[in-house]
């Protein structure tokens, strides 16, 4: 009883997968959706804010506190990745738009940053698996 | 509230020593309940709230129901006042299956984002005093999330905030059972920045927050049409383009959204601008060829689909799924 069942149940089951994959692909899975195109253009505007804060002259000078080259800084932009990027530009969203605190708060910023590079350049990536080694 | 609740765990049956030990302990608490209670409510300094120069000293958001909220029922509460205010008729107890959650005994914030979506209104998130001024200035009421009490106790309460007045140091809001409520700003402010100073405009499609941010915009926008919601969305990314002209994504989500709504033809002049602006992105000219394809337009699809492929990027794979697709019709 079972047995005979197997063949023609099987059967049923094989090619409604087949349907149903066969949907799935036709049903736009090709077009690039808007949650996709907003993501890249986020990181991309990550990217190029970090990189722009990184060029401020207040940034450069508490770099050039820590001993940290800033040339060598905005180079590393490149090298991190998406979700640490976002990590940094959400970090940037918390400062305060007032002047009075900034110069802590900056500090604590780069701190975080500066951190990030030297584990970097020590070969500590194990520790901070976010961050891309540049080799 | 901790003390009652340790003494009479530790007094009972202690010998001299455990309560030596326990008056020891009671007082490290007692010290650092103090530090934890001083150090949540070091007072925010007096005086108006921070506010973008230029901004009015004074604004009243006209519109606004109000619903008295019933037990635990703030969330549904809150939105039902936003959603009438942005042309939505509906009562809280209409939105409660959508946002109330039984077993937390309130709302989470996403739940209400997602409730006003599925109405077809664009949910947008703002942050900071400045931005709630700006929009409540702007006729926008603005939902916000406090906590009446301290973090090691929270007592979470949405409201909907609907006008200040910086001069007097206050804020208005429809609150629980009480319509206009006026608090303090200091209060307020001091309330608020518990609640991390989360706040939710519920605005429709067409109507952009002034503070508003093009890619934030454009994620609430696309929420929408997550939701199925496309025409709205439609109509959101449209507005978008009336701000930021030179907008990559939102005539992206445009051509996306017509598509949906089966406007190949818009849908393609969507896309078309997308690549004109950004003729180095792969994304636009792939979307593009399956629109022109189904256009009919075969040859023009093709170009279009090989052009994706030759710019590739990180969605390299899927504009060569969509070349091979178009090359076996």
């Amino acid at each position: 009883m079972l047995k005979k069942l197997i063949r023609p149940v099987s059967l049923f089951l094989v090619l409604s997968f087949i349907l149903l994959d066969f949907s799935v692909q036709t049903a736009m899975a090709q077009m690039v959706d808007t949650g996709t195109v907003i993501a890249v253009q986020q990181q991309q505007a990550d990217r190029e804010r970090v990189a722009a804060f990184l060029g401020r002259e207040d940034v450069q000078q508490v770099m050039i506190q820590h001993g940290v080259d800033a040339a060598e800084a905005q180079k590393r932009v490149d090298s991190l990745s998406n979700a640490e990027l976002a990590k940094i530009a959400n970090s940037m969203d918390q400062l305060p738009a007032g002047a009075s605190a900034a110069g802590a708060i900056v500090g604590a910023v780069v701190f975080i940053f500066v951190v990030l590079l030297i584990t970097d350049l020590l070969g500590l990536t194990h520790v901070f698996s976010f961050v891309n080694a540049q080799n | 509230m901790f003390l009652v609740l340790l003494m009479p765990r530790t007094e009972p049956k202690a010998s001299p020593r455990l309560i030596q030990a326990g008056s020891r302990m009671i007082a490290g608490l007692l010290f650092s309940v103090l530090t934890i209670v001083l150090s949540s409510c070091s007072l925010l300094p007096m005086g108006p709230m921070p506010q973008t120069p230029g901004e009015p000293d004074s604004a009243m958001v006209s519109g606004v129901p109000f619903f008295a909220q019933d037990e635990l029922q703030c969330g549904p509460a809150a939105l039902a006042m936003a959603l009438n205010w942005s042309g939505i008729a509906v009562q809280p107890s209409d939105l409660s299956p959508e946002v109330y959650s039984p077993g937390l005994k309130g709302s989470l914030q996403s739940s209400l984002i997602g409730s006003a979506r599925r109405h077809g209104r664009v949910a947008y998130p703002i942050t900071g005093s400045e931005a709630l001024l700006a929009e409540v200035s702007a006729g926008h009421p603005v939902i916000v999330l406090v906590n009446l009490s301290f973090f090691w106790y929270p007592k979470w309460h949405y409201a909907v905030v609907i006008g200040y007045d910086q001069q007097q140091g206050e804020v208005i809001l429809h609150s629980g059972l009480t319509a206009r409520e006026v608090l303090s700003s200091r209060v307020f402010m001091n309330l608020w920045r518990r609640g991390e100073y989360w706040g939710l405009l519920v605005l429709p499609p067409d109507r952009l927050p002034v503070t508003g941010e093009e890619v934030a915009w454009l994620a609430a926008v696309s929420g929408l049409e997550k939701t199925g919601q496309r025409r709205a969305a439609a109509i959101g990314y449209a507005t978008a383009l009336e701000r930021w002209k030179t907008s990559f994504a939102a005539w992206m989500g445009l051509g996306n959204s017509r598509y949906r709504l089966h406007d190949l033809e818009g849908s393609a002049e969507a896309f078309h601008q997308a690549t004109l602006l950004e003729p180095e992105n792969g994304m636009a000219f792939n979307n593009l060829a399956h629109v022109l394809a189904e256009q009919g337009k075969r040859q023009e699809a093709l170009a279009a689909a090989q052009r994706a492929v030759d710019l590739g990027g990180s969605s390299l794979d899927t504009f060569r799924q969509t070349l091979e697709e178009i090359m076996q019709k």
